[in-house]
């Protein structure tokens, strides 16, 4: 059964998640390309100056990526569900209805997460050519809530696509918003350092969420509305 | 807990906000049998196939399958129902073979020699995706992955919606004989009623808040009455009467619907001294009867 399930989820993502792969790499090839120009044709030292001193982030223009991801996923696993309520179809498999959202849900968080570890990957490798060890500590620090508001948007999305009611959507939307711009709020490096642990539990908490739209699918909220 | 009727709702009463759908449902659907759902579209056919493969909960009363709440059915019991989506939804991102591998990993009694020997008689390519065919191609592909789950309760919502009437009948006389010869309980509905009668055991037709029958269809075809009767005067209006459930009039011809024999017919019409040309009791199909009972309206 599990099997089963990860494969329908997997036909769902597999392009959104290249895509998505892509995307990121792109930018962070770019990143890179930057930094070598700044560091060997510009002054390297000025470069430098700007980064440690001044905080200027290198990796500003990677800042939404792993949101859109996160959006982008959840609209490609989600949306054949609720396209002629389809999720019918994954309710009435031989397997608590919980329990069924829980593994698809978990899937594509796992599936995310992979593509979030690869770019952080490439990001460390990257900042290694070019910097110390301090230096890529403090950026990681800096764009890790980029990251986990992708999994919270992630998330989210998923609550808001399943959720049968389009009054009930725009509710969570407006207050997704507000929830997720918290992760993407303009500090200086190092600023989320002690609110870190703050953020991540703020996206593994929204992982549950979606099983209240798949209660308000079953007890047939939609056709109140 | 066992039970020896695969559908048991009992006072189901629901609600769309303060709009009253039906009060007080009951029918019990025994193992074995095949039952037609028959309603006029808002009669609340779809509220009761939503509050049976539990995505409704009713306003009041339960719904059992296999003894089991429809709200809360273990994985055990959902393995024996197989549920065909009005419009033979499916996970239409699949094509035939990646459908197929997904739901044989969800069954334990999975065959899918009838889905394979289905859609040998279609014209689709091994990786068309179930969104590129036509309705009745993905009907199949539906009908198909039911067979093959190998249930024991099939719940069909308008199965012939997008077939062709050659394979309709096709499907209808082979649904019969699959559910026959293995002791399967089918819960159908269908707007095309004239298939129902070559498939159904029992009929439960459902009018605006209330039952209207529900029994036998064999029982029902042999009891329930249409009489054709002439009328001297032609600007005469038929009175209303408690011996017919519904009556049609066009002009000097009145369709008269009941339940009473031919005597107590006439016996009504001489007692209200309505002058007539003639009476007589016309052959109906389940069609025909449907219209009669529920009204053209």
């Amino acid at each position: 059964m599990y099997r089963s399930i990860f494969y329908k989820e997997w036909l769902k993502i597999r392009w959104a998640l290249a895509l998505f792969l892509l995307l990121g790499l792109i930018v962070l090839g770019n990143i890179f390309l930057n930094v070598r120009y700044g560091v060997r044709f510009m002054d390297a030292h000025d470069y430098w100056y700007r980064i440690i001193i001044q905080g200027a982030n290198y990796a500003a223009s990677l800042k939404y990526i792993p949101l859109l991801a996160g959006l982008g996923l959840a609209i490609a696993q989600y949306f054949p569900e609720i396209v002629s309520q389809r999720i019918k179809l994954t309710f009435h498999l031989p397997i608590r209805e919980n329990k069924v959202l829980l593994i698809q849900h978990g899937f594509g968080l796992v599936c995310l997460l992979a593509v979030f570890a690869t770019y952080l990957l490439v990001f460390i490798i990257g900042s290694a050519v070019y910097f110390p060890p301090e230096i890529i500590h403090m950026m990681l620090t800096t764009i890790l809530p980029w990251f986990l508001g992708g999994l919270a948007a992630y998330s989210l999305a998923a609550l808001i696509m399943l959720e049968p009611l389009w009054l009930y959507r725009v509710l969570y939307a407006v207050i997704a918003y507000g929830f997720v711009t918290q992760f993407y709020i303009r500090v200086v490096p190092l600023a989320y350092t002690k609110v870190l642990w703050v953020f991540a539990l703020m996206a593994v908490i929204t992982v549950i969420v979606i099983l209240f739209s798949g209660y308000r699918f079953r007890k047939g909220e939609m056709h109140h509305g | 807990m066992n039970s020896m009727y695969a559908i048991e709702c009992n006072n189901l009463t629901h609600y769309y906000g303060k709009k009253l759908v039906y009060e007080n449902l009951s029918f019990k659907v025994g193992e074995g049998k095949i039952l037609g759902l028959l309603g006029k579209n808002g009669a609340g056919k779809s509220t009761t196939i939503n509050i049976m493969n539990g995505f409704l909960h009713p306003t009041a009363g339960e719904c059992l399958i296999y003894g089991e709440n429809s709200q809360h059915l273990t994985p055990a019991t959902k393995e024996k129902i197989g549920f065909l989506i009005e419009g033979h939804i499916q996970y239409a991102f699949m094509n035939v073979h990646q459908i197929e591998k997904f739901y044989s990993g969800c069954y334990s009694r999975w065959n899918s020699e009838p889905y394979w020997e289905l859609l040998s008689k279609l014209q689709v390519t091994p990786t068309q995706k179930i969104s590129r065919m036509s309705c009745g191609q993905r009907s199949q592909v539906a009908l198909g992955l039911i067979l093959a789950q190998d249930p024991q309760l099939l719940v069909l919502d308008d199965f012939s919606m997008g077939l062709d009437p050659g394979y309709r009948r096709l499907f209808i006389d082979y649904l019969r004989e699959y559910a026959k010869a293995n002791n399967k309980t089918v819960f159908v509905t269908s707007h095309i009623i004239q298939d129902m009668e070559r498939l159904i055991d029992d009929v439960l037709i459902m009018d605006y808040n209330r039952i209207l029958a529900q029994q036998p269809v064999e029982e029902f075809m042999e009891k329930f009455c249409q009489y054709e009767i002439v009328l001297e005067n032609p600007d005469m209006e038929f009175p209303e009467t408690d011996l017919a459930v519904n009556i049609e009039q066009i002009n000097d011809k009145v369709s008269f619907y009941g339940y009473q024999d031919i005597s107590a017919v006439k016996g009504f019409l001489s007692g209200q001294g309505i002058a007539i040309r003639s009476i007589e009791e016309k052959e109906m199909n389940l069609e025909d009867a449907f219209i009669g009972l529920t009204g053209m309206y």
